[in-house]
């Protein structure tokens, strides 16, 4: 069984800061980390792996700054580690990112599957990995926080809103999972420490020329336009002070909570 | 009815409150149920905001003779917010502006009443670092310096003293006083700041605390280091520290009470392996650097039988591993009678974890306990079934006299607070009790400012 796992590096957003005059990510607030459903995807892949055999490759594409990070992955169960790195592959947009991609998987050769995160923390679209299948001209199936796979085929339970479903495939075939389909586990610390010494394998864009169009990349390849971006503003906390109880105040504040709780209907009974 | 009105005029009507069910969640601290003290009956919680309305309601209190009880967060676990007399309540928490972040200085000044994750969230955003974590982001700043609060993250750095360059406070007596400042060096006289640290409340009101600041750290790894047995994982601490490798915390913890708190925090344990688990916590500028502490800290883990040791580096799993830790307490605290604070030279904490287990042996009973394995400070968890067995307070004396024994105190960094007072007879110097008596007597001629908390 060969599983690629896809990978995003993203800034850790619990730290991130926003260019609210830019409407941008300011990238450099913040410590680049794996997307943490990516994560997930990984941890999936070395559980296959430990039933089935086989390998597991792990593709990112982004800048030269996070193949120390990439590292982290071989540490997690990853066999190697390839990065797609190259000024041409800048300003993708998510058509653009999923056609480097699977023109990046056409020249790794043979595989079983292909697993990836839902989405990813900073874009939020879910896009990339559904597109990337659509390339390679393979099944997919989103959002599994389930997977039953044998050496037939792949059965993946999904959260699709307010229901569950259960789709089976053949292989190839690519599925991105949720954070319920497991805990990642942490690496051992030698197992951590030896991955620090082991190389990340770079792919630029000549090397993908053979099977690809090259004005598909980066920015040319990017029909999506951004315009502007809002950055909200946190409201900050406000009180209010009833100085005697009174049918009014509780009034108020039922209506209140009411609103909180569900904001778009009126004021219902909370007694 | 007339010191209420007299306290309204001093901090506003909308400041003083009488009614019981609007004071309720002020009358009690996160003390176990089983040895909280009983607030009074009759108190009235005000809610000042400045220094100078503190100074007037003291001098008040003075002149009326009334005691007045000081609440910052409510986090602490000895009993130390609990107003224990008839009179007033002094809530800080309208002290909580974060006033100046010194990047020149490295210092931060914030009001007493700032709870303690809002200033960690102030430093962090100027781009700087405030060492010491008592766990709880709850507490107030105020609380932190009238307890000097401890926490993980003790071995590299130290307590909060260590981090107090300067207090704003305000005598029982109602006088507005400066301590320090923003300074490295001061020998002017007495060191009345370090008093006030861990008084308890009894010798003033914190209103304002100056605290110095590190540069943040850019690399930052935490290793779970499993054991199949709990001395083989004390002992290797002392080997840890003497190696030259000075990290930023070193936890010990058990497999069943860790994973009670994980399982109520909705989490998982990450270790699979082993029954015993150090948590070590480095730092360093880069990630070569923690990985040079790692490499030395693992070959020790490994000579001394260590059966696995997991790496975090996120962010997220590093947080989750000390939330884990952190929240220990309060996941088995509805099943805990008191929880202890015994501390021990650090060398000597295998054998102080020995002792208790001897004491639990002979009494037929468990005692879970975990803590601050380089720091030598131990959290026996007394369970509820001794109030039943009417065993609290023998089980709880006898650990006390084998620390005090060890050479080791009672509290390390939870305080004296009210629960801790009745047991300082075990110690033998009773001359250090009387000086303290004296300087409180100094401090506070009426005896005011938090009666019977923090000094006999």
């Amino acid at each position: 069984m060969v599983i690629i796992v896809l990978v995003k590096y993203v800034p850790d957003m619990s730290r991130v800061r926003f260019d609210v005059d830019r409407g941008r990510v300011d990238r450099s607030s913040a410590d680049l980390e794996i997307n943490p459903f990516d994560l997930n995807a990984l941890e999936a892949a070395v559980c296959i792996k430990e039933e089935l055999g086989g390998q597991i490759f792990v593709l990112s594409m982004g800048p030269r700054r996070t193949e120390s990070a990439l590292k982290d992955t071989l540490a997690r169960g990853a066999d190697d580690a390839f990065l797609l790195e190259d000024r041409k592959f800048a300003g993708a947009d998510t058509l653009a990112t999923s056609y480097t991609i699977a023109s990046a998987v056409r020249q790794l050769g043979h595989f079983d599957l292909i697993l990836c995160g839902e989405k990813t923390v900073d874009g939020d679209t879910g896009q990339v990995g559904p597109e990337v299948a659509e390339h390679l001209d393979i099944p997919h199936i989103a959002c599994a926080y389930e997977l039953n796979v044998t050496r037939e085929n792949v059965t993946a339970t999904c959260d699709i809103g307010m229901e569950r479903c259960t789709f089976k495939t053949s292989f190839p075939a690519l599925i991105t999972v949720t954070k319920d389909i497991n805990i990642p586990r942490l690496p051992t610390f030698r197992d951590r420490a030896r991955a620090r010494q082991m190389a990340v394998q770079m792919m630029g864009a000549a090397v993908l020329s053979g099977n690809a169009d090259v004005t598909r990349f980066g920015v040319q390849g990017s029909p999506t336009k951004v315009y502007k971006v809002i950055v909200p503003s946190g409201e900050g906390r406000k009180g209010k002070i009833f100085r005697q109880a009174s049918d009014e105040a509780v009034n108020e504040v039922s209506e209140r909570i009411c609103h909180l709780v569900s904001p778009n209907n009126g004021a219902g009974d909370i007694s | 009815m007339s010191m209420v009105s007299d306290l309204a005029a001093i901090v506003g009507e909308d400041w003083v409150i009488t009614a019981r069910e609007q004071t309720a969640r002020y009358l009690a601290d996160e003390t176990a149920d089983a040895v909280r003290p009983r607030p009074a009956e009759n108190v009235v919680l005000i809610k000042p905001s400045s220094a100078e309305e503190v100074a007037e309601v003291l001098k008040l209190a003075n002149r009326e003779k009334t005691p007045v009880f000081v609440r910052g967060g409510g986090t602490g676990i000895c009993g130390g917010a609990v107003p224990i007399a008839d009179g007033i309540l002094l809530s800080t928490e309208r002290l909580d502006g974060i006033l100046e972040i010194d990047k020149d200085n490295l210092m931060v000044v914030a009001g007493a009443g700032v709870p303690f994750g809002n200033m960690l969230k102030a430093v962090e955003e100027a781009g700087l670092f405030f060492p010491p974590h008592p766990g709880d982001e709850g507490a107030h700043v105020g609380g932190l310096v009238a307890c000097n609060a401890g926490g993980t993250r003790a071995v590299k750095y130290g307590v909060i003293r260590n981090f107090v360059r300067g207090l704003e406070v305000v005598t029982p007596t109602g006088d507005i006083i400066n301590l320090g400042g923003k300074l490295l060096k001061n020998n002017q006289g007495f060191d009345l700041m370090h008093l006030l640290i861990n008084s308890g409340g009894a010798l003033g009101v914190i209103t304002k605390v100056i605290f110095r600041l590190c540069p943040k750290f850019n690399s930052s790894g935490t290793l779970i280091i499993s054991y199949d047995e709990r001395h083989k994982a004390i002992n290797t601490v002392p080997k840890i520290l003497q190696s030259g490798v000075v990290p930023l915390a070193i936890e010990y913890v058990e497999r069943d009470v860790i994973e009670i708190s994980a399982k109520r925090l909705n989490m998982e344990w990450p270790a699979k392996k082993g029954n015993t688990f150090l948590i070590v916590i480095l730092t360093g500028d880069s990630e070569d650097e923690v990985y040079a502490q790692g490499e030395k800290v693992s070959t020790i883990c490994e000579g001394n039988n260590a059966v696995d040791i997991l790496i975090a580096e996120r962010r997220e799993e590093q947080a989750n591993i000390l939330k884990i830790r952190s929240e220990v307490y309060s996941s088995l605290k509805s099943n805990i009678a008191d929880v202890l604070d015994i501390t021990v030279p650090p060398a000597s904490i295998g054998e102080m974890m020995d002792k208790v287990d001897e004491i639990a042996a002979k009494f037929n009973i468990k005692i879970p306990t975990y803590g601050h394995a380089a720091d030598g400070n131990l959290h026996p968890h007394l369970l509820a079934d001794l109030v039943e067995k009417g065993l609290l307070r023998e089980v709880k004396r006898q650990i006390y006299a084998e620390a005090i024994k060890m050479g080791g105190v009672i509290t390390g960094e939870h305080g004296l607070g009210v629960i801790r007072l009745p047991d300082l007879d075990l110690y033998p110097d009773k001359k250090m009790w009387e000086l303290m008596r004296g300087i409180k007597a100094v401090f506070d001629p009426n005896n005011i400012l938090s009666p019977g908390i923090g000094v006999l």
